[in-house]
């Protein structure tokens, strides 16, 4: 269904509660830690006093590849206050480092996509599509996806926008709920423009041997957060995760917390930044392992690659263990492209240019395989074939250009 | 009576690696289809030597000249060199993660295919010529829709050496210690592929230690290299020799 109501008849009461919140409380912190690398612009940007001009065009567009009669699909305002409260219905109230985005998102969010998942009747994914449609130059777009005990789902993400939108602020949050033994491959596509000033952010709750699976790749722009927060409810959950943060000369933050709170849960985290010239980006990777959460296993691993300039890293993998019986690993690596690989694809005939393409290609899907592999109880350590849902999104050629257009802007930088 | 030219001549090769001189003077020729064993103790140069005609730029050439076919090899960049015809067989072929081998091998060919003018093989023709060059190198051809030598054990690896050797098909193929790693299957494998390659024209400067390839090669000439430089020269007689006694008498 669809519903959009009339903004003057129906003002909801938590928006200027939203706002006021705000106030009491101020913008991110410069002395915030988690944004300290790269603080965000002010909350005028994200929630300007000017209210923008409502429009009835919807943010979002799902097409369903399979499994149709297992979705439900809700359209919903949020300037209408029964539809408001089906939108936000269940969603944590905002807290923590992020908190301000969140009130900022509840202050300016007017309209929102609920998608409801129940489990087939032959046990085969539900295979959607679903595009966040950018309408409005400022806007704060919110999703909340619910996959009921045993559902399994195939999602592809992706952003689209107006054709005279040339540059946006959008805070963007997720809300995903995975129910009991529930599986979700996602794969998330935001491709920015370089004035774009975006936050996404994402929260995840996962029931007992619920597995979710996301590759994120995102090009980089004049600010950018990539906020994922993890709760690892239910014993045996699963949480996979690779960044692709194809920030060039721009600036991505992407932060990934995720906490343990059960047993025999596992986070696998892996993120491959590429920059050049003044480019900055941030991967925080830090995952919490709760009392009582023996036998959780965690994996962080961080890379880096200045492709040519002087870009700036900051990579952090961190832990917090309050167990004894627990798995770790963490690292992080700077530097620049693989020398000997270079050479030897050199040595069989390939020019610099098509070598390093290749090279980083190379790293770039290697990487989202492990996240998204076509089995999915590959270990994630391992070289995998891509998942259908990865691999007919490698096949559009989107990865291939955004990394041909970031070293063609990296060799125009030598060159410079 | 008529004599053909050398398609590799090196004269007076010197060569360092962080200032410190590793080949000093280095001079051969290699006639077109023939083989030369090039042997020595550890660090005589001997891999250094490949790395410098291969243009690795972390081996500086201070003195000397190499020809390929009348080419100045030492002008021309490392992806240049491997079109003009030189194929370096690594000792440790490094992992491309990620880049499928079918893919990798294909690109190559192209990019050294279309440098001398012929067309682009496409992706079908590729591909049933490399299953068949892997099927003769008893290599699965599984292993093409690998990455680039990652997961795969020495053998393995130096089987997607000679796999390219076999499709790249080069004026002049330098081998650094192909037989390590490899199981008799894969020695006789390479000794097939050089035999094969030998007589469509290709010619080999063999670096091995292992005396019983070197004999079933049947190499035209047999080098010694000693502290960067060719200390002696001669015919199997010379790997007999050299097997028998070691190096560490040899320099005596």
């Amino acid at each position: 269904m669809s519903h959009h109501a009339d903004i003057a008849s129906d003002i909801v009461q938590d928006i200027p509660q939203a706002r006021e919140q705000l106030q009491a409380k101020g913008w991110i912190a410069r002395k915030n830690e988690a944004f300290h690398h790269l603080p965000p612009p002010p909350l005028e940007q994200w929630l300007p006093a000017q209210e923008p001009a409502f429009t009835h065009a919807p943010d979002w567009q799902v097409s369903i590849q399979q499994g149709a009669d297992s979705v439900q699909v809700q359209h919903l305002s949020a300037l209408q206050a029964q539809e408001r409260q089906a939108l936000f219905a269940g969603l944590a109230a905002p807290a923590g480092d992020a908190a301000p985005f969140a009130w900022a998102h509840r202050a300016l969010c007017r309209q929102g996509l609920r998608l409801h998942i129940a489990a087939t009747t032959n046990g085969s994914p539900v295979r959607l599509h679903v595009e966040q449609l950018a309408q409005q130059a400022v806007a704060a777009p919110l999703l909340v996806l619910e996959l009921a005990a045993g559902a399994h789902c195939q999602l592809l993400h992706t952003a689209g926008r107006a054709a005279d939108l040339e540059r946006i602020t959008h805070n963007l949050h997720l809300h995903i709920r995975l129910g009991a033994g529930a599986k979700l491959q996602h794969l998330r596509v935001a491709d920015a423009r370089p004035q774009d000033q975006l936050a996404q952010v994402q929260r995840v709750e996962l029931a007992e041997q619920a597995r979710y699976h996301q590759a994120l790749c995102s090009s980089g722009s004049a600010y950018q957060l990539q906020r994922t927060e993890v709760l690892l409810q239910g014993a045996g959950a699963e949480i996979r995760h690779a960044g692709l943060l194809l920030t060039g000369a721009q600036q991505i933050d992407q932060q990934v917390l995720v906490q343990h709170n059960a047993p025999d849960t596992h986070s696998h985290v892996q993120v491959l930044a590429l920059g050049s010239g003044q480019g900055r980006s941030v991967g925080n990777s830090y995952a919490y392992i709760a009392p009582g959460a023996h036998d959780a296993n965690v994996h962080q691993r961080l890379w880096g690659i200045a492709l040519e300039g002087q870009p700036r890293m900051t990579l952090r993998p961190h832990l917090e263990i309050l167990h004894d019986q627990v798995q770790a690993s963490h690292g992080a690596t700077w530097g620049a492209l693989p020398a000997d690989a270079l050479f030897y694809a050199q040595q069989r005939g390939l020019d610099s240019a098509t070598a390093r393409r290749l090279i980083i290609e190379g790293m770039a899907r290697a990487l989202l395989e492990r996240a998204l592999p076509a089995a999915d109880d590959a270990p994630g350590d391992a070289p995998e074939d891509a998942s259908d849902l990865l691999q007919t999104w490698l096949d559009s050629g989107w990865l291939s250009q955004a990394i041909a257009g970031q070293l063609g802007a990296a060799n125009a930088g030598e060159g410079a | 009576m008529t004599t053909t030219p050398p398609v590799l001549q090196v004269r007076d090769l010197s060569v360092e690696i962080a200032e410190r001189q590793v080949l000093q003077g280095v001079s051969l020729d290699v006639q077109p289809a023939s083989l030369v064993v090039l042997m020595g103790a550890n660090g005589s140069g001997k891999s250094t030597l490949g790395m410098a005609l291969a243009g690795h730029p972390q081996y500086r050439v201070s003195a000397g000249q190499a020809l390929l076919a009348g080419q100045d090899l030492l002008q021309l960049p490392a992806h240049e060199r491997a079109r003009a015809g030189f194929f370096l067989s690594f000792q440790s072929p490094p992992d491309i993660p990620g880049v499928k081998n079918n893919l990798f091998i294909r690109t190559a060919l192209n990019a050294v295919r279309e440098a001398g003018g012929q067309e682009p093989l496409d992706a079908f023709d590729f591909l049933a010529n490399a299953k068949q060059g892997a099927k003769e190198l008893g290599m699965p051809a599984a292993m093409l829709a690998r990455p680039v030598n990652e997961g795969f054990s020495g053998g393995e690896r130096k089987r997607n050496e000679l796999l390219q050797l076999n499709l790249l098909k080069p004026r002049v193929a330098l081998l650094d210690e192909i037989d390590s790693g490899l199981d008799v299957d894969g020695v006789r494998a390479v000794v097939e592929l050089v035999q094969r390659l030998r007589a469509q024209g290709t010619a080999f400067i063999v670096v091995s230690h292992y005396l019983q390839m070197i004999e079933s090669l049947q190499p035209d000439q047999v080098l010694r290299l000693d502290r960067g430089r060719i200390a002696e020269s001669g015919g199997l007689e010379l790997a007999r020799s050299i097997a028998e006694t070691g190096f560490a008498r040899a320099q005596v």
